[in-house]
């Protein structure tokens, strides 16, 4: 809402600067964002006749003009484009400085003497416009003080006036709100006009939806010339961003930024049989609104009809059909009151949102639509030489009944934490014109008038008192703790535990939008596009679909690293992935997910050496193995005891036995990806993102992914760990190097060792690997060392000499290695 | 053997030492003429089979050879350990570049959900969640905003097929706390929400808020203040001030928006606070009763405040981030400057 100060000093007699007020205003509740400064008082400009225009000898774009002023006439050089001879222009002379600090000189433009300056509204800073000279009503004589044709200095306020104030959508409640800040007196302006015969009952008004339409009234002004209205008038609309037609629209634009009560003006003889009702739109019912558009028109929408067709949408925009023409001489003015939610749904069907619709959306005062119609008729007979035709049709079945309010004085106060005395709360109240019908040391009764709808409770007078009192007379009470019976909220610190972890094992933390383009997620996984929530009508191709995994944005987001030069990222996320369940219910899930690219991990020179596969997927490997101990997840090559979770395993992905389509399969290279289990449940995979998908983001080295769901993740992360007795005989640690065909995998061979240790071997590692010519092709040699030790005694030399060879012997025998020696 | 050969291995062997230059070629010399097996055993060996005129004088020049030999040795020794002592020392080159393991870091949004869990956790908070994929009447209806209501229009909302939304704030997870317990109530909910706004410097169309929410009997609106002004403090410095200015929720009354002092120029106005010395940071409010109602809670019994904060609002003025948008595009180098 944009508000002229010195438009509304016409209702309040406020001195306070315009900053002062902003302020005073938002700390009351309407909200100041911004104040803008026009005009100034104008010295040294004057209205100016353009007596002649002639061509500027040295330049196409300038004319010569001279220039009545009222004391003598000049030569000035202008330069825009709608200068005639005869118009009445803002003339500043020598020595006048413009509101933007331009001081006028007298000058030679391309060889020609200039004494003075013709101003565009920029110029003056009464607007934006800078399209030509600023056009003065032609019967202004020259040499009038352009300040008292436009008003000295103003100000602009753009308040944001929240839906709770449809009353504050208007000079009026403004003023209302001000007289009540500074202790003023509320003056209204004159709505008396003489009314002649014949009667208004010529017309005939039907209201057929009484509950959409609680009051309509209709006044008929005869006779009416169709003129630019005064330029005082066009010069305060311009200034709160309605721009002028002509008088009779003016007006009606005029009382409704004064009173909030939306007008609008029929030309009478439009109107078919002189006849309007107020119905619901027939089906396949169309009507041209004013901006000349085609409106479909359903039942569900309320209309203004003539005896035969809509000649307006209630309450949103009038038709083209029944507007005012140049030509109009009679008018029927309407001012009615609307329901708002009919209005408010019309309009969004519509796509159709106006200054009236805004108003009726949010409720106008129904005792106000009359003095609204009176306002508008005074200014119409006054501005546009109107008539008024006796009387004003007013259909007004139920008079809305004012709501009582009690308010106990003990509530306000304990509500607010502040010590206010009781008179100083309904003295409050009737400043705001709330009146106080009955008062007792308890509480007061206050009736709320119809402008302020949003006082239906006590807690609403609370509000009242808060901010005419003041919030910041609210003290800041000394924070305590107050320890409440808690909500469970293990999982989301839990989930900080773990975000801790990821981040001290040199991961770093991303975090992407939860809406995705289909493309992506297509072409990392075409296969799971059923069980993907799409937006309906989304805002943008690139936020269409709720993400149902977190891969593609992390292999994005690796993409888009890399192509900003940045070879080695270790990310991770944790978010929300979005999915239909089996039953296609929405499900909403927490995942982790993370991806290394380049050398992520290695540290000093080795960053040098190129990433294998191998590299990537084992350093990723270790991560989770690393994020999983953290977390109290057994992480143990040796199997599980028979009351011992199994922990994290990796599982092979077979196409017979597919884990539940939970994850992104697609994004993995198919023989470079492996099931992560946690106590025997598959809840993630780990793995090489495909060749081709990396392609897509130039991404030449290995990239290796996981994604997982968080909650099996943290199950454990609460566990206290027990303290065990350490061990008190010393260990012995013994090699052993196998030559194995490459088709054995370190985790056949260790399985094997643990399926035949004896209880002394506590440890497997395995300490190096490497193919030779030696060794020969298809075949690599491992090594291991295994560690062994007793719980009640010291082990020998020969004892642990005599178990080592038993496993060498079980291995060579059961699996086709050979035990290399020396 | 005579006396004078004696001389003569005396002078090869110091020659040897003098020569030696570094500890391992010592001890070959040593034990070339010291060991059990060297020459000077050897000599004494054959002391008793020598000319009895010569063997006076070869003992001393042996024993003269033992002594100046072990000696000179021993300054050798010291000597060139210090001189590998000091090549050593040449070779250790403390300026090279130190090795790490790379440092991770925390996204800002959850450094900052993580920061306000721990202030609030200090007052006797706990975190509540809910979902994103809302019901209507969590997100709304249950929060005094019915359908038609003008304040729906301010929040623009994802509507999905089955009739659920993205929601718009975090304050449905106010209603699913009060649905589920008995008051009194002292918790926030993080979380993400949603809006169909377009992504610019300044909008996305998901974010982050913090819900907080306490029911209790006699809670005031002095305790909102004091317990805002104390998470302004600790989250953004001992000195920030906060302000509160009257606004409108549906679901408070009354409602008030807070204010933080710039932090940049510490509320004497600048770019950041385009001039006014404030941050504009949310909204809050004493819990409507019309919404107790609708959870079933006294109102005549309870009061309460509520409050929200845009998590992506704390982090730019926080970390003077000037575009929304930076902190949803990943770049590794913009993440780690933020590394706390």
């Amino acid at each position: 809402m944009k508000v002229s100060l010195n438009w509304l000093k016409d209702f309040v007699a406020v001195e306070a600067s315009p900053e002062s007020l902003a302020e005073r205003l938002t700390f009351a509740g309407l909200e100041v964002e911004g104040v803008t400064r026009i005009g100034s008082d104008f010295k040294d400009i004057v209205v100016g006749e353009v007596l002649s225009v002639n061509p500027h000898p040295n330049a196409d774009r300038l004319t010569l003009c001279d220039v009545a002023t009222g004391r003598e006439t000049v030569r000035v050089v202008c330069g825009a484009p709608n200068v005639h001879a005869g118009d009445k222009v803002p003339f500043a002379a020598i020595g006048a400085v413009l509101p933007n600090g331009m001081k006028i000189k007298s000058a030679k433009i391309r060889g020609e003497a200039s004494f003075g300056m013709l101003c565009a509204e920029d110029e003056l800073g009464l607007s934006e416009d800078h399209a030509g000279l600023m056009q003065l009503p032609r019967d202004i004589p020259a040499g009038t003080p352009l300040v008292d044709v436009v008003g000295g200095p103003d100000a602009v306020l753009t308040i944001e006036v929240t839906p709770n104030r449809p009353d504050c959508l208007s000079i009026l409640g403004i003023a209302r709100e001000v007289a009540a800040l500074y202790g003023l007196r509320l003056n209204l302006p004159s709505i008396q006009f003489p009314e002649t015969d014949p009667s208004a009952e010529g017309l005939k008004v039907a209201v057929e939806d009484a509950e959409g339409c609680p009051r309509y009234t209709a006044r008929i002004l005869k006779g009416v010339t169709i003129a630019p209205s005064p330029l005082a008038m066009r010069l305060r609309l311009t200034r709160c961003g309605i721009r002028p037609i002509n008088n009779i629209v003016d007006i009606t634009n005029y009382v409704m930024l004064e009173c909030g009560q939306p007008l609008h003006a029929f030309d009478l003889t439009l109107l078919k049989e002189s006849h309007i009702v107020v119905r619901r739109a027939r089906p396949n019912e169309t009507m041209a609104t004013l901006d000349a558009v085609e409106r479909k028109l359903t039942p569900d929408m309320l209309v203004i009809a003539d005896a035969q067709s809509p000649v307006a949408i209630a309450g949103v925009m009038g038709g083209v059909q029944s507007g005012i023409l140049d030509t109009t001489r009679d008018v029927v003015l309407e001012s009615a009151c609307f329901k708002p939610a009919l209005i408010r749904k019309t309009s969004k069907t519509l796509g159709l949102s106006t200054e009236s619709s805004y108003r009726f959306e949010r409720g106008v005062d129904i005792r106000g639509v009359d003095w609204a119609s009176r306002r508008a008729t005074a200014l119409m007979v006054a501005h546009a030489g109107a008539t008024v035709a006796k009387g004003v049709l007013d259909c007004f079945p139920v008079e809305p009944e004012e709501r009582s309010i009690v308010c106990r004085f003990d509530r306000v106060r304990d509500l607010l934490g502040i010590d206010i005395k009781n008179a100083e709360i309904t003295s409050l109240f009737e400043a705001l014109a709330l009146t106080v019908v009955d008062c007792d040391k308890k509480s007061c009764t206050v009736k709320a008038p119809t402008f302020r709808p949003d006082l239906e409770a006590e807690v609403d007078l609370i509000e009242e008192v808060a901010r005419m009192h003041g919030l910041d007379k609210i003290p800041a009470a000394a924070p305590h703790s107050r320890f409440v019976q808690g909500v469970n909220d293990a999982f989301i610190r839990a989930t900080i535990t773990c975000r801790d972890a990821l981040v001290g094992l040199g991961l770093t933390e991303i975090m992407n939008y939860s809406l995705v383009s289909e493309k992506l997620l297509v072409l990392c996984d075409a296969a799971r596009t059923g069980q993907r929530i799409a937006i309906p009508r989304p805002i943008s191709a690139d936020q269409a679909i709720l993400r149902d995994a977190l891969l593609p944005q992390m292999i994005e987001t690796l993409g888009r690293n890399r192509s900003r030069q940045i070879a080695e990222a270790a990310f991770f996320e944790i978010g929300r992935v979005f999915f239909r369940n089996d039953q296609k219910a929405y499900t909403e899930e927490e995942h982790v997910a993370i991806g290394l690219m380049g050398p992520a991990g290695r540290t000093g020179f080795e960053k040098r050496s190129a990433t294998a596969e191998a590299d990537s997927f084992l350093w990723l490997k270790g991560i989770l193995e690393a994020l999983c101990r953290k977390l109290f997840i057994r992480v143990d090559e040796r199997p599980a005891g028979r009351d011992q979770p199994s922990g994290l395993a990796f599982q092979e992905l077979t196409e017979a036995d597919p884990p539940p389509a939970l994850y992104d399969l697609g994004c993995f290279e198919k023989s470079r990806c492996t099931v992560i289990t946690l106590d025997g449940i598959s809840c993630g995979v780990v793995g090489l993102v495909r060749e081709t998908l990396r392609r897509e983001w130039r991404l030449a080295e290995p990239v290796a992914v996981l994604e997982m769901r968080l909650a099996p993740l943290l199950e454990r992360v609460t566990t206290v760990p027990a303290a065990e007795r350490l061990p008190v005989y010393p260990s012995v640690a013994r090699d052993m190097a196998l030559r194995v065909n490459n088709r054995i995998r370190h985790g056949d061979i260790v399985s094997a060792i643990w399926k035949i240790a004896p209880k002394e071997l506590t440890t497997v590692e395995l300490f190096d690997i490497f193919t030779s010519n030696e060794i020969g092709i298809g075949f690599k040699s491992m090594a291991y060392s295994l560690t062994y030790r007793s719980g009640d005694r010291t082990l020998t030399d020969d004892e642990v000499n005599r178990l080592h060879e038993s496993i060498k012997d079980r291995l060579r025998s059961e699996m086709s290695v050979e035990i290399r020696e020396g | 053997m005579k006396a004078a050969d004696i001389l003569a291995l005396k002078e090869s062997a110091l020659g040897e030492a003098r020569t030696a230059g570094t500890a391992e070629a010592l001890e070959q010399v040593r034990i070339k003429y010291l060991g059990r097996k060297g020459l000077l055993p050897e000599i004494m060996k054959g002391l008793k089979d020598a000319d009895v005129s010569e063997r006076p004088a070869m003992g001393r020049y042996a024993n003269e050879l033992k002594q100046e030999l072990a000696a000179l040795l021993e300054t050798r020794r010291a000597a060139v350990a210090t001189a590998s002592a000091d090549a050593a020392t040449e070779a250790f080159d403390p300026t090279l570049p130190g090795r790490w393991r790379a440092l991770g870091a925390r996204h800002p949004i959850s450094r900052i959900i993580e920061d306000a869990i721990r202030i609030f956790d200090n007052l006797g908070f706990t975190v509540a969640d809910g979902p994103d994929i809302e019901t209507e009447y969590h997100n709304f209806d249950a929060l005094n905003t019915p359908a038609g209501h003008p304040s729906r229009d301010t929040q623009d909302t994802f509507w999905l097929e089955s009739g659920q939304l993205l929601r718009t704030q975090t304050s449905p997870v106010q209603i699913r706390v009060m649905e589920s317990r008995p008051p009194p109530v002292r918790i926030i909910a993080p979380g993400r929400c949603y809006r169909r706004d377009t992504t610019d410097a300044t909008h996305s169309a998901n974010f982050h808020q913090i819900e907080g929410l306490y029911v209790d009997k006699c809670v005031s609106m002095a305790d909102l203040k004091g317990d805002i002004t104390c998470f302004a403090r600790r989250m953004m410095g001992a000195d920030v001030k906060v302000r509160f200015r009257p606004h409108f929720f549906p679901f408070t009354e009354p409602s008030v928006e807070y204010d933080f002092s710039c932090h940049v120029c510490g509320g004497k106005g600048c770019r950041v606070c385009k001039q006014s010395g404030w941050i504009e940071i949310s909204g809050a409010g004493m819990v409507n009763p019309k919404v107790f109602a609708k959870v079933g809670y006294d109102p005549e019994a309870v009061t309460g405040y509520a409050f929200g904060m845009g998590v992506e609002r704390i982090a730019m003025i926080r970390y003077g981030i000037h575009d929304i948008r930076l902190l949803y595009d990943n770049d590794k180098r913009f993440l780690e400057q933020l590394a706390q």
